[in-house]
């Protein structure tokens, strides 16, 4: 790790300003991601501006339709505002991570975080995602990437929680830059758009809360290989209206499946109209989330799961309108 | 003092008790062991947990030098630069040493770096700026060059057989993952120095790094208070250990030399990789009449060390020609690791036994009992227990289930030879009337310490509170490496024969003060006892000590011994498994775990060794997996995030059964013979929930996918169960 400076930051502005005026300045929140990076040689700021020293309460607050940027996700999980209003984004947040990471980890961070590739956390690969010339995951091991999306890079988007918020169309309040708001849906590039980053902020943009449309009926499945401590093999965040007993519309998102939260509009489509109890219309529909897919060699098997995590979700979406 | 002149153990005294398990007393079985003491927890769990116990990796000293090693990235390199001076002026670095040019494998060094300090460690290997040039690499066995050979008497085995299997089983690359890593601390000062090792020897660190150090025997100390885990990759002091003996010899610095987590994945050894061919025949019943079983070892830059217990002699397989292969690929080389050779030959060997079963249509555990040699017996009667145990009866046929979420049963079986090896122990008994047990060897954290306290007290008839252990030390008496789980076995008539020489001379004290001799006297429940009649106390006794201390001395030399009987320590594991059939993931609900031990000194710590051992066996079959990149050799896995390692959501309920065989009194090592048939129970499990086996470990969930879609293919062919 190189030496850097540190900045505490007092205001929302401070920060903006100093991420944006001095080179290779980084903002930090939890610090969860950013200090793995530096250990690791990956990130190497020669600033940090610590957000978290900004003592504005509107950056923590979260209440029912908006998360500040610095709460973490254990607040998330537990709070009753989100559990009600949008019962996907609660269970998103606390199945990401441990305990530990989640006492830290702040959403806005969380949205943020880099890709977990193997290749590109191991600081000997020089993949085209670091500036080098080859993904190695193409020949590689490549059992956890992605199914969609043509390259060049094939990193899933390693944020749950950005998933339920696209569910719930959430849309991120913006500081220090010309944009007030930007959807969460444009926040993120496919790796043809620019492949050393993930985002779509400029230096400098500083996210202070995410505001998300109330979605009482929404539901979550994560497909995890281990279930301590482990990233999801394939997850689905689903919001749903109901008329009675059917489906009048729905979002539905998938995570760790593209290199970005991924939308799933064919299968929003097929399952409008659909009764909650119509198991064959139901998994006909969520079959169709894997068109398109392009599997590597390895990772087939996360178009077995996909349609499974989604139609887990309807139901578990479905349940937490029995709950109600 | 040999341990024939110190009367065995009995149940007096300090909280001993019949009943070694916590389990309900209708499932209690009739030969559960006897145990010393029940419930006395570790004597250094405090200061475990409240992390005043101090590891090895814990230790600095003022003015203490930082190493660590030049390391080959790839699988297969040669270093063709890099800027030793740019190195050096990072302000901080010491010197670079690099002695070599070619990387054999990731992690392979070739020198090492010191600095002042952490920080100025990885910035002057980031300044050294070591460039690479790749070379082919090889990662694995190669299936396709693992050829069954066809030998005559294996195939008129076959001749006969109404059935033949022909399987292939495959292991991953298991690493120690030890959560202190291998390392030492080398305290330098003048002409002597304190080496704080983290090791599975003292005496073996001691003798490895007299030459390195160049000082005579009395003028170092190797150290082990506590030890972070090291099953089986702790016994030798490795580079790291070399290089810090260079650097401490040759500065006359402090040095601390200590693995960080990559390094310790990739260069500290491991469970070699295994691909197990068989071609066996099988009668209708399931009988087997013999054939064909192939072993590859993938042994890493090594030669040998690959082979897998399979047969592992447990089960009748009448006429087995074998054939074992050493696989040189470019990966770290392997150690010892808990039971070199039997996980993975278990997995094979218990996979196959249910296969075959099903093939014959017989219910894999009537077969078990039918082909197990058990010698003992015990096997026998554990099969039974546990089957009432863990509702045998409710297990489906396999492949018959089509639910969502399907339940199965394994079971499988292991057995370990009672080894133990020459050790000596001293207990002094002072004035104020504690008393200190002296011992060398080292407490790897099954609870050694522990131990040696509980016999000590129980045969001197005091509390525990008065006997404390000073252990981990190569000036302390010699004692055994903790290899083989030999530590207990070894050691404890060492204790009581110690103890008894105290007595006897204790006894002798007593006699010149009131007359008699010392023969006549008892030491019985704190008291200096004639026949019934208390003499005098113990606190009193030792008040009249001729001198501060007395020091009773028990030496063992490691062989026969009324404490020992024959026959190995057997076992059986009976696993229940829920798999989710539509996302593959495997979830282990329960293991019950039989395991004959012999007289057991712990009751706690040897349940502990029992659970670790399962659940490190759960993590082999679902888990651990040590990858390399298939195009450059890198380990793609070099942390625990995702070399995996089962967790607290992972952990079934596990219920160890302490077992006592009748025959088998003496004190028996229990470290390994635990994690042997785990992986195999689960795997048979899974394959009875599913209805094709899995054949390789890890048991990932899209492994798991393709036997359930594998097993509905073979189904919807057979037109039968849809
Ligand atoms: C063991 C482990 C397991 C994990 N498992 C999961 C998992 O299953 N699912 C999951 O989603 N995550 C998982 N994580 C990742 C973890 O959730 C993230 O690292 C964490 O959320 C990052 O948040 P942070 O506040 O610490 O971000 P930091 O590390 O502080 O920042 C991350 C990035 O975001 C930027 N940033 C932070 N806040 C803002 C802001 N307000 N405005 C603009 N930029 C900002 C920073 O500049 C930096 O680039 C896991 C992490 C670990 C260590
Ligand atoms: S997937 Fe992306 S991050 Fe990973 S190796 Fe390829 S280019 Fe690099």
């Amino acid at each position: 790790m190189n030496p850097f400076a540190l900045l505490q930051a007092d205001s929302v502005a401070e920060a903006s300003a100093a991420a944006k005026d001095v080179r290779l300045s980084v903002l930090k929140a939890g610090g969860m991601d950013l200090l793995d990076l530096m250990k690791e040689g990956i990130a190497e700021p020669t600033q940090l501006v610590n957000l978290r020293t900004v003592r504005d309460p509107a950056l923590r607050t979260i209440e029912a339709g908006r998360i500040g940027a610095l709460a973490t996700l254990a607040d998330i999980a537990r709070s009753d505002a989100v559990r009600a209003s949008a019962p996907v984004i609660a269970k998103c947040a606390a199945s990401a991570a441990t305990p530990q990471v989640r006492n830290v980890a702040t959403a806005g961070g969380n949205l943020l975080q880099r890709p977990r590739c193997w290749y590109f956390r191991n600081e000997q690969f020089n993949c085209l995602k670091k500036g080098g010339s080859t993904c190695y995951a193409v020949d590689g091991e490549n059992r956890y990437h992605a199914v969609f999306g043509p390259g060049p890079c094939h990193i899933v988007h390693p944020s749950n929680l950005a998933v339920a918020l696209l569910a719930c169309d959430g849309v991120v309040s913006l500081a220090g830059g010309e944009r007030a708001t930007l959807p969460i849906a444009k926040l993120f590039h496919m790796p043809d758009r620019g492949i050393r980053d993930e985002s779509n902020l400029e230096p400098g943009e500083v996210i202070t809360s995410i505001a998300y449309s109330p979605a009482p009926v929404s539901g979550f499945f994560v497909v995890k290989e281990r279930q301590s401590f482990d990233w999801p093999l394939t997850m689905a965040a689903v919001a749903l209206k109901l008329d009675g007993r059917r489906i009048a519309s729905a979002r539905v998102c998938a995570g760790a499946v593209a290199p970005v939260p991924w939308s799933l509009p064919l299968v929003e489509k097929a399952l409008q109209g659909v009764a909650l109890d119509d198991e064959a219309a139901l998994r006909a529909a969520c079959a169709k989330s894997i068109d398109g897919a392009e599997p590597m060699r390895d990772n087939a098997y996360k178009l077995k799961l996909l349609p499974v995590a989604i139609r887990r979700a309807i139901a578990d979406a479905a349940g937490a309108k029995e709950g109600q | 003092m040999t341990p024939q002149d110190a009367h065995p153990i009995s149940s007096r005294g300090s909280g001993a008790e019949q009943i070694p398990t916590r389990m309900p007393t209708a499932n209690r079985p009739q030969n559960a062991g006897k145990t010393v003491n029940g419930d006395t927890s570790r004597l250094e769990s405090v200061a475990k947990v409240t992390g005043a116990a101090k590891y090895g990796r814990d230790m600095q000293a003022p003015g203490m030098v930082w190493v660590r090693g030049i390391r080959c990235p790839w699988g297969n390199a040669r270093l063709i630069g890099h800027d030793a001076d740019a190195a050096k002026a990072v302000p901080g670095v010491v010197d670079v040493v690099v002695t070599g040019d070619t990387g054999e494998y990731n992690g392979d060094a070739v020198g090492y770096l010191l600095a002042e300090n952490k920080l100025a460690l990885s910035r002057g290997l980031r300044a050294l700026r070591a460039r690479w040039e790749r070379l082919p690499c090889r990662t694995g066995i190669d299936a396709r060059e693992a050829v069954l050979s066809v030998s005559d008497k294996a195939e008129n085995a076959l001749l006969f057989a109404d059935h033949v299997l022909e399987a292939e089983y495959s292991t991953p690359v298991q690493t120690h993952s030890a959560l202190e890593t291998h390392g030492m601390m080398i305290d330098h000062q003048g002409d002597a120095a304190v080496v704080y090792a983290s090791t599975q020897g003292t005496f073996a660190v001691a003798d490895e790094i007299a030459s390195f150090l160049s000082l005579p025997r009395n003028k170092f100390e190797v150290r082990c208070e506590h030890v972070g885990g090291g099953f089986g990759a702790k016994f030798q002091i490795g580079k790291e250990g070399a290089f810090a003996g260079n650097v401490a010899s040759s500065l006359k610095r402090p040095v601390y030399s200590f693995c960080d987590r990559k390094e310790e994945h990739l260069d500290t050894g491991n469970r070699p990789s295994a691909l197990v061919k068989v071609r066996v025949g099988f009668s209708k019943d399931g009988t087997v009449l013999g054939g064909q079983i192939g072993v590859w070892g993938g042994v890493g830059v090594a030669t040998r060390g690959g082979d897998a217990a399979i047969p592992s002699g447990r089960y009748e397989f009448g006429v087995i020609e074998r054939s074992m292969t050493n696989v040189s690929f470019n990966g770290g080389a392997p150690r010892a690791m808990r039971a070199p050779g039997h996980p993975q030959g278990a997995f094979a060997e218990e996979l196959m036994l249910d296969e075959i079963a099903t093939i014959a249509g017989v219910d894999p555990l009537e077969l078990r009992i039918r082909l197990d040699k058990d010698e003992t017996k015990a096997r026998q009667a554990m099969y039974r227990l546990g089957a009432e145990m863990i509702g045998w009866k409710d297990r489906q046929p396999t492949g018959s289930q089509s639910g969502v979420v399907r339940r199965g049963f394994g079971v499988g079986s292991t057995s370990w030879r009672a080894l133990r090896g020459p050790c000596d122990i001293e207990i002094a008994v002072h004035r104020d009337g504690s008393a200190e047990l002296r011992t060398g060897t080292q407490d790897i954290g099954t609870g050694q310490r522990t131990a040696c306290a509980v016999l000590a007290a129980e045969r001197l008839s005091i509390p525990l509170e008065l006997v404390s252990v000073a252990i981990g030390s190569s000036r302390l008496p010699n004692g055994p490496a903790s290899g083989g789980s030999v530590t207990s076995p070894s050691s404890a008539p060492a204790v009581l024969a110690a103890a008894a020489d105290a007595e006897r001379q204790l006894m002798e004290i007593v006699a010149q003060q009131i007359g008699g001799a010392g023969t006549d006297y008892r030491l019985r429940n704190g008291k200096i006892v004639r026949g019934e009649e208390a003499v005098m106390g113990w606190n009193e006794l030792c008040r009249r000590l001729p001198s501060e201390s007395l020091v009773g001395r028990g030496t063992w030399d490691g062989r026969g011994s009324p404490y020992f009987q024959k026959g190995n320590s057997n076992g059986v594991q009976f696993v229940e498994v829920e798999v989710d059939s539509e996302t593959g993931v495997v979830q282990v609900k329960r293991v019950i775990a039989f395991q004959a031990c012999g007289r057991i000194i712990c009751r706690k710590t040897a349940e502990s060794q029992i659970i670790g051992g399962v659940i490190q066996g759960i993590s082999y079959a679902l888990f651990e997996d040590k990858l390399l990149d298939r195009q450059t050799g890198a380990m793609v896995n070099p942390n625990l995030e995702w070399y995996r390692i089962l967790g607290a959501n992972d952990m079934p309920t596990i219920e160890p059964v302490l077992w006592m065989d009748a025959e088998q009194t003496g004190v028996r090592g229990l470290g390994e013979p635990p994690v042997v048939p785990t992986a195999g129970a689960v795997a048979a499990a899974v394959f009875n929930a599913v209805g094709t086996p899995v054949r390789s470990l890890p048991i990932r969930p899209d492994r798991v996918l393709a036997a359930v879609e594998a097993a509905a293919v073979a189904g919807v062919a057979k037109g039968g169960a849809s």
